[in-house]
């Protein structure tokens, strides 16, 4: 009996532990505390609010350097058209050409809306919490720039938009309230110029960090919103907004004086250039590894770090998604399909332009094309600008220069024209003038299908430019790839994203923004003529030939000024802003601030979609003016709680179905 | 006396059920109070069954005494009787047997008096007898379940049972199944079932269980059954109980093995040489490249795959000790796939204990602990996209790194290349699961029927993911630099349960059962990783990245942490077995839910009424059993992520050139609102049992309406904020499910034939969305449709010249219908169907086809089930087991434009489909290379959409059992069966079989196996899709099952 109890004492002792052990752990069962991840609170500490400016930088990545967003920028301009791989809606709606549709679907011009407005909250979440969390002004001036620079991105492109995200105009928004009312564009504008203002009060001269903004990158875009506001007040082609209201300027100000306004911006940000200047040639600005130059006053960085530089996304293989920048894809054809036979047995053939990771070549996606038209007689290209103009070398890859031996094949030489041999590093096919064209015989089988031509006496084949297709045309060399680890060979990252930051604004811009302003009347030190000579003489100077690969000492300067027109229009404001800014996501915003993007890219000429097609076919281009805004993504459509009347007026009329 | 009889009834609930309250059917005796010493002179064992096999909780009496005991789960007693006394065995609804004691009766069986009931069913928290159900509850013995040789439990018990669906999410081995018990309910909480193991809710995956270790599977599906785990219950629950010894048997060794080889099913129907280069030619978009010549023929697939061999052993011992029982094993499951390098390995233990101590305590153990290593690197979307054209040999015969396309260059992989770079391209799962129950059970001295019992689990699981890619490894670039990853994953979970139950019966025919409980439990996981480029050695693969010279990355940091606690309370009575009732009552607070809106409480009730015991139905002798049940009970879900109450930040950081920043913002709101989700259900059910139980079944009809759905509600842009956690919007599950058993042949002239049948409809429906909308495009939810709906244009067949006419436009300019709908369009493109609309009165389009043209199309099958048939011969046996579907959308990736291999451009690898040309007109497939989108012909999503039905034979099973032969039995052996089994044979009526070949089973989740995830899809609310994951098998088993 004894040992029975004290079994039953210990069996007893032993529930009795776990009984206790239930109820006393059990205390804090209902808690919560996070430990990876954040909640909203962290959103109103210092470190938190600090978080925020990063991203209000990290955002530009989500457009810039985004390919299809670059596509809704350029596509259907007089610069692009879809190339051959192009063949989405995507890319031939924007084309115009009747090839399809531009709908609620396949705007690629979506892109700036599904980020705007989450960065327009998080700059006001800035500006509300961060004064209270000791953030200084010059900081949340920061915020004030971003939000306006936001809105003013979808004042052009979308018309009015909502000021009030659901808890109010301009304020951080945390309901959760799905209906969206749209502001007028007058409405919109007032609300950029005043954070515009307040930004360039408190920004600092010089930037706190790399690329962060500054009292004149504020100035470039409070000058360039003055100049589109007053055209939007002027609208010489009636060209309707949306929603609809009065060409009415809030401030009482009227078009002239908002020209006025942007061009004193303009001369003001000129004389007090800060850290700013512009670089002594066109090629210095866009090189790679001058990167982050003095001229550049905003960009999307990156870098090679794939956590900070790349958002996380890997330099391995890129899949076309921000925020990687893979915008460079875009302008790129595939050389890489360009056959060349052997010169040891030419019964065998090898690719002798590979992938490669440099600024020339890159992944090759084949979206978007120049149109031919550019290149040749009246062009902004034509071969009297090519003769004189440093900027056609430093905006296209004209040669293309053979890599095999990077691939590890040892082959020594492959065929090329006329019978000659062309050796590893040695240009295997050129771009020329269109003045050479009578020059070149045609063979359809060169380059493996390519119908690539020869000259006499030269061992590369050759096309002149007034054959460019939608296959094969010259490459925007200026938003190349740029590694530092392809260790001689081709570079295993090459389908990766870009690891160079992706520029958005200049300091050149300055100039043509005063010079389009007095173009308009506006009036001061400097006439539009001076202005543009600014820009003209400095394409003049070369000290580089990229596309010869050698230095060079040239100095064209004076040429080029006597080459300018001493009157300058609008059209030729666009004929510069084109020849400076190349396929870089300005133009589509350009024609339809100026309203001459119907005048300008009615028709545009260009071969097939064949690797042979060389013969230009003239496409004519359709272009409402209910397009110079662009669909309010069908997503924004699906996503609002409200009747299918509010939708549909929601909608841009062009849109509506 | 009374006493002695108790005493041993509460050891067998024990051992019946591992789990906590004890409604065992104990002899009808008055209570008394004399505790009187009996003498013992003579311990007999035996075993009492019927014509079906081992019969549980029949009581054994030394006639004229009130010694007795009754039968344990095995059908087995152990009682100390006088010298000579007699044995009275006894049953309801079976003649009671009088025996005389000798020392082993092991073979009694008991004769049906018309009623079958011989089955026990677990119900949580306590056993009933089938008999007395009165909630929706089904039953699957372990030896049904391992009918089907499987690496987990889902898959053995997929077409079982009705109204329980379960979907293979992925085709490799070792991956889990998803589970749907009366189908989903909730938008973004979880739909998965709670699974129950040895009494305590499981937090591992059914892959870490070992199936030849499973005793049986009891599937709660209504809410009168379920609401007893409160907010746990919601989705179902399955109960697992493992294999027990019994108390007092002599140990019992078994050995179940098997030997499986696999072969592919069908491949990926891929295009081969001579079609390709006629395909190609035709579309014209590409040329052949270097890397291909017309006259190359390379099938990528059978260079790739392989056949795959799989087995798995398991041995067990169980039996019983003086005052306790035991049971433990171990097993070794091999599975290797047809993809070289993929195989999953798990060793298993388990072990199961319990012991009296004293007169009054009983302490137990029960634990199931498993390693497992998922291996394999695979590129099938690659082998399949390769060009048949290009051969993967260079001239002198070696192997090429890669093939240069027009446009890709793909890296070379066959067979000989994945199992060559061996540990230079790995990736590779280990992880731990060890979940242990331990328990201890104090009987009240004073109270008859009265007891306390405390269940503890402790469970852990981790998880260890290596990858690594070596120097060059299929990349174009021999010198590519290497790179590798690790992630590291545990959980830890503790749950304490303390129960008092109260289970007697008055007056002979009043038995009631009383349990509360009050329990709490919490669930921690935290999650590590790291990342890096350029390890100095390939040798050191994932095992060294802090000696990377290249980038390192720190990544997958994660924790969280949950909690709940609970009340309960459950109240059982039947009178006579002919009235039951059961009320319940249960309490629940989560921690993952806003302060203040913790708590919630919810009744359930059921009520059974069998007919066949009322006087009236006693001329029916043909009628064994009918029961009719009504149920009706509310339950919860709050299996949302924890924190989403507090909101979040989402992370963007960003290089200010060199100088490194971490970026916020604000992308889901908080919401101190945040509460339960809630389901209402009511549960009508008959069951019958006719003619001696040669035929039985049960059909039931169930209305489930839940509200207050808890919802990532995504915002519009210009909300700013990507969307908030909120309770949202309503569903309804309305269903009825039929089976079916029948004994076709019952021992004439030697054979046996049963057949049973399953057949069950859920019908799923949003039936209110936020604030009073009837649509959220944005998430695919439309009131009055099904949870899952496929929102995209209709597939109406290709345009063909007769249906393009001649329209005359106001302005007088003529075009045609085709160019007004489709600008841009061509013959052979994909017509879709358009809303009526789009034309006026004179037939001519209006507009283009646009968004407003896509349609709700349901997913949802018509109905789905699943039949097994036995036949026995003599020593033989043959069982065939299937499952079918008819109606509901399948998504097959690969046909449509996510998947890249049907992109009918020739760029790469292309799908064999029936495609259009001038002189195929009445093609299903658009014309090559015609109007479309970057990759894709327009449309072409709609290809992906397939009927869902089919009809699948997944075993046959022929068996051979030794141990009916004299001589085995001589050996002592009671079982020694050799089997052979294929599994996957065939597949019927499947359109999409029938089309392409493959299974119609899905083998991915939406967002994996495909060039582009299917992102509308993919999120919290997963569907599984066909892509081009590991093929599917067909297999071929050889098995062995030995008992001694």
């Amino acid at each position: 009996m004894k040992t029975k109890n004290i079994k039953y004492i210990l069996a007893a002792g032993l529930l009795s532990c776990g009984l206790t052990a239930t109820f006393t752990s059990c205390s804090d069962v209902l808690d919560e505390q996070p430990r990876s991840q954040f909640d909203t609170t962290f959103f109103t500490t210092k470190t938190g609010i600090e978080g925020g400016l990063t991203s209000l930088y990290a955002h530009l990545r989500y457009f810039y350097g985004n390919g299809y967003y670059l596509n809704s920028c350029e596509t259907g301009t007089d610069e692009y058209t879809y190339a051959e791989s192009g063949s989405g809606q995507n890319f031939t709606s924007l084309d115009e050409t009747n090839q399809g549709a531009i709908t609620s679907e396949v705007c690629d011009a979506g892109n700036l809306w599904g980020t705007a407005f989450a960065n327009i909250n998080t700059a006001s979440g800035v500006i509300e919490n961060g004064a209270a969390a000791g953030i200084s002004d010059a900081l949340l001036a920061e915020a004030y720039f971003f939000r306006a620079f936001d809105y003013f991105l979808l004042v052009q492109t979308f018309g009015g938009v909502p000021l009030d995200l659901g808890a109010g105009e301009l304020k951080f928004n945390t309901s959760t309230v799905r209906s969206s009312v749209r502001n007028t564009v007058p409405e919109v504008y007032k609300a950029i110029f005043a954070d515009l203002e307040k930004a360039i009060a408190d920004l600092p001269e010089n930037p706190r960090l790399t690329g962060s903004v500054t009292k004149n990158v504020a100035r470039l875009y409070l000058s360039k919103a003055y100049l589109t506001f007053a055209w939007w007040l002027e609208n010489p082609r009636n060209i309707p907004t949306y929603p609809e209201c009065e060409r009415k300027d809030l401030n009482g100000l009227s078009a002239t004086q908002y020209y006025q306004k942007a061009y004193d911006m303009a001369l003001e940000a000129i004389n007090n250039p800060g850290p700013y200047k512009l670089q002594p040639t066109f090629y210095d600005v866009n090189i790679a590894t001058n990167d982050r130059n003095s001229e550049i006053m905003l960009y999307a960085d990156h870098n090679e770090d794939e956590k900070y530089g790349n958002g996380g996304a890997g330099y391995g293989w890129g899949n076309g998604a921000s925020p990687e920048n893979f915008a460079h894809w875009f302008e790129c054809w595939n050389y890489t399909q360009l056959q060349a036979k052997l010169a040891s047995d030419p019964t065998k053939t090898l690719a002798p332009v590979q992938r490669e990771a440099v600024q020339a070549l890159g992944r090759p996606w084949t979206r978007m094309a120049p149109v031919a038209n550019a290149f040749m007689a009246g062009g902004v290209w034509e071969d009297a600008v090519k003769a004189i103009d440093s900027r056609y070398d430093a905006t296209f890859t004209l040669r293309y220069y053979t890599n095999w031996d990077k691939s590890g094949n040892k082959e020594a030489a492959v065929l090329g024209a006329n019978g000659s041999q062309i050796k590893p590093n040695e240009v295997f096919l050129s771009w020329v003038p269109e003045s050479e064209d009578s020059k070149i015989t045609y063979n359809a089988d060169n380059g493996g299908g390519f119908n690539l031509g020869e000259m006499a006496g030269r061992p590369d084949f050759v096309v002149a430019v007034n054959h460019i297709s939608r296959k094969k045309y010259p490459i925007n060399w200026k938003l190349g790839i740029y590694r530092t680890d392809n260790n001689g060979g081709l570079g295993s990252k090459v389908n990766g994203g870009n690891p160079r930051p992706f520029n958005i604004a200049k300091f050149s811009e300055f100039y043509l923004i005063a010079a389009e302003a007095a173009v308009k009347g506006a009036k001061g030190q400097k006439t539009a003529y001076d202005l543009v000579n600014v820009l003209r003489e400095r394409a003049g100077k070369q000290t580089f030939s990229v596309n010869d690969n050698v230095t060079v000492s040239v100095d064209n300067s004076a040429a080029m000024v006597a080459a300018t027109p001493t009157t300058i229009t609008i059209d030729y404001i666009l004929d510069e802003r084109s020849r400076e800014f190349w396929g870089e996501g300005y133009r589509w915003f350009d024609l339809v601030r100026t309203q001459e993007w119907e005048h300008r890219a009615k028709t545009y000429k260009i071969a097939g979609k064949g690797a042979g097609d060389i013969t230009l076919e003239t496409f004519t281009r359709t272009i409402p003016a209910g397009h110079y805004l662009r669909p309010i993504p069908q997503g924004q459509l699906d996503g609002m709680e409200m009747s299918d009347e509010e939708k549909v007026n929601y909608q841009n009329p062009a849109y509506r179905n | 006396m009374n006493l002695l009889l108790n005493q041993k009834a509460w050891m067998l609930g024990l051992v019946l059920t591992t789990s906590q309250a004890i409604p065992v059917q104990t002899m009808a005796t008055e209570a008394t109070n004399d505790v009187t010493e009996v003498q013992q002179a003579k311990q007999v064992t035996g075993r009492v069954s019927d014509s079906q096999g081992a019969l549980v909780g029949a009581t054994v009496l030394e006639k004229g005494t009130q010694n007795g005991t009754v039968t344990d789960m095995n059908g087995r007693f152990v009682l100390n009787v006088k010298q000579g006394a007699t044995l009275v065995i006894s049953y309801v609804g079976y003649v009671a047997q009088e025996l005389k004691a000798t020392a082993n009766l092991s073979n009694i069986i008991l004769k049906e008096d018309g009623h079958v009931v011989n089955e026990v069913v677990v119900i949580g928290y306590g056993t009933q007898r089938r008999e007395a159900v009165t909630g929706s509850v089904a039953n699957i013995g372990g030896d049904k379940l391992n009918q089907i040789a499987a690496s987990n439990a889902a898959q053995a018990l997929q077409g079982r049972v009705a109204g329980v669906q379960m979907t293979q999410t992925s085709t490799k081995p070792g991956e889990e199944m998803q589970i749907r018990i009366r189908g989903q309910r909730s938008l973004s909480a979880s739909n998965d079932p709670l699974i129950v193991l040895d009494g305590i809710p499981f937090m591992g995956q059914l892959s870490d269980i070992n199936p030849a270790g499973i005793k049986s599977m009891d599937i709660l599906k209504d809410a009168s059954a379920t609401a007893i785990y409160g907010s746990r219950g919601a989705n179902g629950v399955v109960i697992i109980t493992t294999e027990k010894g019994s108390q007092g048997a002599p140990a019992k060794v078994s050995y179940n093995g098997y030997m499986n080889i696999k072969t592919v099913f069908h491949k990926y129907p891929m295009m081969d040489g001579p079609t390709y280069a006629k395909f190609r030619k035709y579309a014209g978009k590409y040329v052949n490249s270097a890397d291909e010549s017309d006259d190359t023929d390379t099938d990528w697939q059978d260079l790739y795959y392989k056949t795959g061999i799989g087995h798995s052993h398991d041995v067990s011992v169980a039996g019983g000790t003086n005052g306790g029982s035991y049971s433990f094993g171990a097993g070794y499951y091999h599975d290797e796939s047809v993809v070289p390098t993929e195989q999953y390995n798990r060793v298993s233990v388990r072990g199961n204990f319990d012991q009296k101590v004293g007169e009054w305590f009983r302490f137990g153990l029960n634990t199931n602990t498993s390693y497992r290593k998922n291996e394999g690197r695979s590129d099938i979307g690659g082998v399949i996209s390769q060009s048949p054209l290009s051969s993967p040999y260079d001239e002198n015969g070696n192997i090429k790194r890669f093939i240069a396309l027009q446009t890709d260059d793909k890296s070379v992989l066959t067979r000989d290349v994945a199992e060559s770079l061996g540990d230079l391209w790995v990736n590779e799962n280990k992880g731990i699961g060890t979940y242990n129950t331990l328990f201890g059970e104090v009987k009240c001295p004073w109270i008859d029927g009265l007891s306390y019992r405390i269940n503890i689990g402790l469970n852990f699981r981790s998880s260890k993911n290596g990858n690594f890619t070596g120097t060059g490894v299929l990349n174009k670039d021999e010198n590519a630099v290497n790179g590798g990853g690790i992630s590291e994953n545990q959980t830890r979970n503790w749950a304490v349960e303390n129960l008092i139950t109260f289970d007697r019966t008055f007056a002979e025919k009043h038995n009631v059962n009383v349990v509360g409980m009050y329990s709490a439990e919490q669930t921690t996981y935290e999650s590590t990783g790291a990342s890096a480029q350029e390890i100095p050695s390939d040798l050191f693969m994932y095992y060294a990245l802090d000696k990377a010279l290249g980038q390192a990355n720190l990544n997958g940091y994660n924790y969280w942490q949950s909690g709940l606690m609970s009340w309960m309370g459950r109240v059982m009575y039947s009178y006579d077995n002919k009235y039951m009732a059961s009320v319940a009552l249960r309490s629940d607070a989560s921690s993952r839910l806003a302060k203040g809106h913790q708590w919630h409480t919810y009744p359930a009730f059921s009520a059974g009424w069998n007919i066949a015991r009322e006087e009236f139905m006693q001329d029916y002798k043909w009628i064994d059993n009918l029961k009719l049940r009504v149920g009706y009970g509310e339950t919860s879900n709050q299996a949302i992520s924890p924190y989403s109450t507090l909101g979040g930040l989402a992370i963007r950081n960003y290089n200010f050139g060199d100088t490194y920043k971490a970026g916020y913002y604000v992308n889901a709101l908080p919401n101190t609102e945040l509460g339960w989700e809630y389901s209402k259900t009511w549960n009508f059910g008959l069951d019958f049992s006719l003619f001696n139980g040669r035929l039985s079944g049960s059909f039931e009809y169930y209305i489930q309406k839940t509200s207050d759905i808890l919802l990532d509600i995504s915002m519009p842009s210009t909300s700013g904020v990507s969307g908030f956690t909120g309770n949202i919007g309503k569903t309804e599950n309305k269903g009825w499910e039929f089976s079916l058993n029948g004994v076709i042949l019952d021992n004439k002239n030697g054979w046996n034939w049963e057949a049973g049948i399953n057949i069950y409809q859920n019908r799923n429906k949003l039936t209110a969305l936020a604030s009073g909308a009837d649509r959220d495009e944005a998430n695919r939810w439309f009131v009055g449709y099904p949870i899952d709906v496929i929102y995209d244009y209709e597939y109406d067949g290709l345009w063909n010249a007769e249906d393009v006419y001649e329209v005359t436009l106001a302005d007088g300019t003529k075009t045609t219908n085709l160019d007004i709908l489709e600008p841009g369009g061509n013959l052979g493109m994909i017509k879709v169907k358009y809303n009526d609309d789009v034309l006026d009165d004179k037939g001519v389009p209006t507009r283009k086809i646009g968004p407003d043209d896509r349609r709700i199309q349901s997913m949802e099958p018509d109905l789905l089930g699943g039949f097994n048939s036995t036949v026995t011969y003599k020593n033989f046996d043959f069982t065939v087991i299937g499952a079918f579907q008819i109606g509901g959308k399948v998504i097959s990736a690969i046909h449509g434009s996510n998947g890249y291999v049907n992109m009918l451009t020739g760029r790469r690898g292309q799908l064999d489909v029936d495609y259009w040309t001038e002189d195929n007109t009445g093609a299903k497939y658009p014309k090559p290379a015609g109007a479309g989108d970057t990759d894709n012909a327009k449309y072409a999503s709609t290809l992906a959409y397939f009927n869902g039905g089919y009809l699948k034979v997944r075993a046959i099973t022929l068996g051979y059992d030794f141990a009916k032969l004299q001589p085995v039995k001589n050996l002592g052996i009671s079982r020694l069966r050799l089997y052979a089994t294929v599994q996957n044979p065939f597949v019927l009526f499947s359109p999409y079989t029938n089309e392409s070949g493959l299974d119609p089973e899905t083998n991915s989740w939406a967002n994996e196996n495909t060039a582009v995830g299917y992102s509308e899809y993919s999120g919290k609310h997963k569907v599984p899709i066909i892509g081009y994951n590991t093929p599917s098998t067909r297999n071929f088993l050889f098995g062995l099952n030995v008992t001694f």
